[in-house]
């Protein structure tokens, strides 16, 4: 069974009188441990997707599966708790927590699950350390440079071990050296500890590192190419 | 890191605006404090000035002689003052005796109120007895000295040392008239009083009127201590069954007084309220700006997991530290001007010249305030409790953003 499995999926936006479909009956399966691009334009879709997968928005129709639960099932605090334990997000623009320090980012996640100040301390430390953050727990998200804040965000959303990671155009705002060196980090990450990760991205870059890429146009699913396993 | 650290450190993300609603808070706490501190102390004043000319904390009366002022409701008191005396929180029980009447000097006459008093207790605790000399006094009970208001002096055209007749009714239905001789004049600025006092012993009264040791008032004074609880139920226990008397308290024996400062109070509690309602409506300002200034955010906690009870659990919190700041400035800075309206007093004779009358009572014209410590505290509890009133429909806002939604807002 999929990790993943999004049936007949459509998601229409309305703005006035006028409905605008953001996804047409997406039909997609996604494996535990791939490392998935979803790929296409701006306005393509992508980004829709990720936030049904990630259960903050909810399909207009269509059914949404994500490790055997049905999603329109949930109530709101199962889906909260739901995407607490199982997922983990990473965003275009970072948002960390501006008054948080760099490790305390990390580590709220891992706050919110209840889990006590020093076994944090012990899940995120080497993690940070990993993601090259070491000496840099203390800081401010507003002392540190985009790329360092993207691996802040990276380490928030592996911290507490989800199932799957949503990475949000990971790369929209770095350049492209420090672009690679995230996305081969993450690579590592997901080859290491076998985390299933999801990206929407046009970023050629991503789409390089990509073991599947996924490509939507105007909602529709155009094209699923496997370049690994 | 907490939910109380996060709280914390969201509170001075915008430190200027914080500074100003704690600021908002604490003023309006130094203003509340302070005034109800100063209003206490003033009717305290004004109670002790009052009670002890008039009433006493608790006023003994046959029938209904307090509202009445029938003059036969008098009664001989017997043992009375002595076993009232004995009560440990009685400093001194005060008989007296109130006649209406006549004083006529050789050019005029006019109507007046013949107080019989005992002139040694009297002085004790009648703050307007205490201002007149010793040679002024009247020489005991039986004596035909007098003391007389200093208005009513002078519309008989008299002046100390002169005499003057006063004639009253007898008990028996007939006038009686005696001569008197101006001891000394007083002067208690009640327009009222001072035109119609004269004090005589209460001996020489009571025999003028047939009613010989009678009183028509015996007024028990209270030791500071003991002021706030009166001990009216054992004063109460150690009266007669018989002859209807009866304890009062000083609310009940001059309700002009009681009235007068239950009426200024009630418009110094609608002006606290509404000090209250504006901080109220400054602190939802604040508290939903700070939630709209956080709407993407919001989405994000709420996307990596945050339940939304949480997240309004996180705004109250933020609420709650917000008041308990401006509580603790408030606090100190109204604590700082009741110590100085204490050590120092408001001098109302900066603003007025003329003497101050409150509630048919004379009170000093500098103002002190007096410490209320429950109802201090109780006010920065109930202003704590506003603050999470007002972070409810903040915090409900903030709890039903749709995280999708949310992180497209910038």
């Amino acid at each position: 069974m999929a990790l993943i499995e999004l049936e007949k999926i459509c998601k229409t936006y309305r703005s006035g009188n006028l409905h605008v479909p953001a996804l047409v009956d997406l039909d997609l399966q996604v494996d535990t441990g791939e490392f998935t691009a979803l790929a296409g334009p701006s306005g393509s879709g992508k980004t829709t997707a990720l936030n049904l997968i990630g259960c903050i928005d909810q399909p207009t129709s269509g059914r949404l599966r994500i490790d055997g639960r049905n999603v329109a099932d949930q109530t709101v605090p199962q889906l909260s708790d739901f995407r607490l334990y199982q997922i983990g997000f990473i965003f275009q623009s970072y948002n960390l927590i501006p008054v948080l320090t760099a490790e305390e980012n990390a580590e709220f996640v891992l706050m919110l699950q209840g889990m006590r100040p020093e076994e944090r301390q012990q899940r995120v430390r080497p993690l940070l350390e990993r993601l090259g953050l070491g000496g840099l727990e203390n800081r401010r998200p507003s002392d540190l440079s985009g790329g360092q804040q993207q691996r802040v965000a990276v380490a928030r959303a592996m911290a507490a071990r989800p199932k799957v990671i949503l990475a949000d155009e990971p790369t929209a705002n770095l350049d492209s050296s420090t672009a690679r060196e995230l996305l081969e980090l993450m690579r590592e990450l997901n080859r290491d500890e076998g985390m299933t990760f999801l990206f929407s991205s046009h970023d050629p870059l991503v789409l390089e590192h990509a073991g599947r890429v996924v490509r939507l146009q105007d909602g529709h699913l155009v094209g699923d190419e496997r370049k690994d396993g | 890191m907490d939910l109380l650290r996060l709280a914390w450190r969201n509170l001075w993300r915008n430190r200027r605006r914080t500074l100003l609603t704690v600021g908002a808070i604490g003023f309006s706490l130094l203003l509340i404090q302070t005034f109800h501190n100063l209003a206490i102390g003033s009717y305290r004043q004004m109670v002790n000035s009052g009670v002890r000319s008039g009433s006493g904390h608790i006023g003994i009366y046959a029938g209904d002689y307090a509202l009445s002022r029938e003059e036969t409701l008098s009664y001989l008191p017997g043992e009375l003052p002595r076993t009232i005396t004995g009560l440990a929180d009685v400093q001194q029980v005060v008989p007296r005796l109130y006649l209406p009447g006549l004083a006529q000097s050789s050019r005029e006459s006019r109507g007046i109120l013949l107080t019989g008093i005992n002139p040694e207790l009297e002085r004790q605790i009648n703050p307007f007895l205490k201002r007149i000399p010793d040679d002024r006094m009247i020489r005991g009970l039986d004596s035909r000295d007098a003391l007389i208001g200093d208005r009513l002096m002078d519309e008989l055209k008299l002046k100390p040392g002169q005499k003057l007749v006063i004639t009253v009714q007898h008990r028996d239905g007939e006038l009686a008239a005696e001569l008197f001789r101006i001891r000394g004049v007083v002067r208690t600025g009640v327009k009222e009083v001072d035109h119609s006092l004269v004090m005589v012993g209460l001996n020489r009264a009571g025999r003028l009127a047939g009613i010989p040791g009678q009183v028509h008032e015996l007024a028990v004074i209270l030791h500071d201590s003991a002021v706030d609880r009166p001990p009216l139920k054992e004063v109460q226990a150690l009266l007669p069954t018989r002859n209807d008397v009866r304890a009062l308290s000083w609310e009940e024996a001059m309700p002009n007084l009681a009235d007068a400062i239950k009426l200024d109070y009630a418009s110094q509690k609608f002006i606290f309220a509404v000090i209250l309602l504006i901080v109220s409506i400054g602190l939802i300002n604040t508290l939903l700006m700070s939630v709209m200034e956080r709407i993407r955010e919001f989405g994000i906690l709420i996307a990596l997991g945050t339940r939304p009870a949480r997240l309004r659990a996180l705004i109250a919190v933020e609420a709650l530290l917000l008041g308990a700041v401006g509580m603790t400035v408030g606090c100190a800075l109204g604590s700082g001007a009741t110590w100085l309206l204490i050590e120092y007093g408001l001098d109302l004779r900066w603003f007025i010249t003329q003497e101050l009358e409150f509630g048919g009572v004379v009170f000093d014209p500098i103002l002190r305030a007096r410490w209320d410590w429950p109802w201090m505290a109780g006010m920065g509890l109930l202003l704590m409790g506003i603050c999470l009133l007002a972070s409810l429909y903040p915090a409900r806002k903030a709890a039903r953003i749709e995280p999708a939604r949310a992180m497209r807002h910038h």
